[in-house]
């Protein structure tokens, strides 16, 4: 069992990620079959992360491929957007933090940290 | 004595086409729904009336991609099963017996062995195992011999 590369599957498009998937998939398939027939075992741990592996490649390029295509769109898909937390995610934006009101811009202005050094 | 009434007759005509002109200029300012009226119901009974429906129109897609089907023929069919009354069955009843996943059904079984054997299914009876795994009695299609199929497989 030849185990599935993931830095030479990132060069390969679509297509024939698919259908390598496919074989990989039919390659456990056998294994498992193997197991029952009496045959060798080991390599099942290897099949199932080749699947992993070439699941894990096709998803991620996939959906950097789709983060590229929404930059500049207003609205993104839920599953692209930031996760953090439900709260987290209706809080102040640092924008809306930062604003202050007129009274207070002018107090700080008008009355501004003072810095003293004392002579020695 | 006849009293010069064609100024008197200038003056009314003069009255009534302003008064026209009034309302004209009052309805065109109030508009099509100027007037209030009244509707005319022939039943005692009130139905919510039928308003303007909408199809969607989202401005994002909630999923940025649709999933690959989950329930694929390599997930179906986990192994096939070669205990003696599995063999029994191969010889006597030209059927094949699959440990299937639980969530499948009858007709994605027959779909699976279609896809990874290329055999039609005659029929297809399953059973819940008590360890919970379960059992698929695939019948093959009588031109078919389900010990050929078996070979083919490996599971002998």
């Amino acid at each position: 069992m030849v185990a599935v590369k993931a830095h030479e599957l990132r060069n390969k498009n679509k297509a024939e990620l698919v259908k390598i998937l496919d074989e990989q998939k039919q390659a456990l398939a056998n294994i498992r079959v193997q197991k029952v027939a009496g045959g060798k075992t080991q390599e099942i741990g290897e099949a199932r992360k080749n699947v992993a592996r070439v699941l894990t490649v096709i998803n991620q390029t996939q959906r950097e491929q789709l983060r590229l295509f929404y930059q500049k769109k207003a609205f993104t898909p839920l599953d692209l957007r930031v996760k953090k937390t439900r709260a987290m995610r209706r809080a102040l934006t640092p924008f809306e933090k930062s604003k202050k009101t007129v009274r207070e811009l002018k107090k700080l202005a008008h009355f501004p940290l003072r810095k003293y050094a004392v002579k020695a | 004595m006849h009293r010069d009434f064609s100024l008197f007759i200038a003056w009314t005509e003069l009255f009534k086409s302003s008064v026209k002109a009034l309302n004209a200029k009052k309805s065109a300012l109030k508009g099509v729904h100027g007037k209030a009226v009244r509707k005319i119901r022939t039943s005692t009974h009130f139905h919510i009336p039928k308003t303007l429906v909408l199809n969607r129109a989202p401005k994002y897609a909630r999923k940025s991609i649709a999933h690959a089907p989950r329930m694929d023929q390599y997930r179906v069919i986990r192994q096939p099963l070669n205990t003696e009354t599995a063999m029994k069955k191969i010889e006597e009843h030209n059927t094949l017996t699959f440990l299937v996943d639980v969530k499948s059904n009858k007709n994605q079984i027959k779909d699976a062995v279609k896809r990874l054997y290329d055999v039609e299914a005659a029929q297809v009876n399953t059973l819940i195992r008590p360890d919970g795994y379960k059992k698929a009695f695939v019948r093959l299609t009588a031109d078919v011999d389900a010990l050929d199929v078996a070979n083919k497989i490996g599971f002998i």
